[in-house]
């Protein structure tokens, strides 16, 4: 049984300040479109992440907005200029109402 | 070089200096993108259906959309509609107010063809989303790109399909 809203975030494992990085964010969703029926033939209703939301230190970054159109288990990667150490939040609202968040420190390497 | 031809020659870099410095990066960089688009397009696509027509105006309204600046990188043929890897970057640069404001991502014929938006600020620098959806059939796939400054980019990519995964 897969365990929805189970979240990661990926992130280099060595940043330099002022790098601009790529930051992968995977969460467990069934992602229903609710076009599909179950095995009895009922309709599997709309369930999916529509509201996706990327804070770095605090601040919002980034605003996704998904449809059921986005895979199962929804993977989305993207940039961020790591210009100071802070936490990276990202999360995920779906139809149905659930809240799912996960966060990682950018933190940069000593050299 | 005598003292006089060296003098002269500092100042004259001075001046050079001082000329590109007044220019700044972003007058640079906006002649830069000017000159040519570094993307030549591929194949036009098909016309947008009415339903892809609506949705594309009700995202960036009556402006023009032009190709360049942006690459779509698909899979020319989807063998699981259900799960088809998409790849969108961007060389629109970020100075200043000058940044990549949103990504826009249609199938156009899914349900729902406005699959993605992907709304961003200076903070995440140069633009590269990457991501997997779901396609019903054989379908043109859009990506557009607004900047902040009121362009708009896009490519486009056909992509075929076998097996439907929007049921």
């Amino acid at each position: 049984m897969p365990e929805i809203g189970k979240a990661k975030i990926v992130i280099p494992a060595r940043i330099a300040k002022g790098d601009v990085i790529h930051v992968q964010a995977i969460i467990q969703h069934p992602m229903d479109t609710g076009f599909f029926r179950d095995a009895n033939a009922n309709i599997i209703p709309p369930y999916f992440i529509n509201n996706v939301v990327v804070a770095y230190g605090g601040t919002e970054v980034a605003r996704f907005v998904w449809t059921s159109g986005v895979s199962r288990d929804p993977i989305v990667g993207f940039t961020l200029k790591a210009d100071r150490e802070a936490p990276l939040a990202v999360t995920w609202k779906d139809n149905k109402g659930g809240v799912y968040s996960t966060s990682v420190d950018i933190a940069f390497a000593s050299s | 070089m005598d003292g006089l031809r060296r003098r002269n020659f500092l100042k004259l870099s001075a001046v050079v200096t001082a000329a590109l410095a007044g220019e700044g990066l972003t007058g640079w960089l906006r002649r830069l993108r000017a000159a040519a688009p570094p993307f030549p397009g591929g194949e036009d696509p098909d016309p947008p259906n009415e339903t892809v027509a609506r949705l594309i105006h009700d995202c960036v309204g009556d402006r023009q959309i032009k190709r360049g600046h942006v690459v779509l990188d698909m899979p020319d043929l989807a063998e699981d509609g259900r799960i088809v890897p998409v790849e969108i970057n961007s060389d629109l640069p970020v100075a200043g107010d000058d940044y990549v404001k949103a990504v826009y991502l249609f199938v156009d014929f899914n349900p729902d063809p406005l699959v993605a938006a992907y709304h961003f600020t200076p903070a995440n620098g140069p633009v590269a989303v990457t991501t997997r959806i779901k396609m019903r059939r054989t379908s043109w796939i859009r990506a557009i790109v607004e900047s902040s400054t009121g362009e708009v980019w896009a490519d486009y990519k056909k992509v075929e399909t076998t097996l439907n995964g929007c049921g």
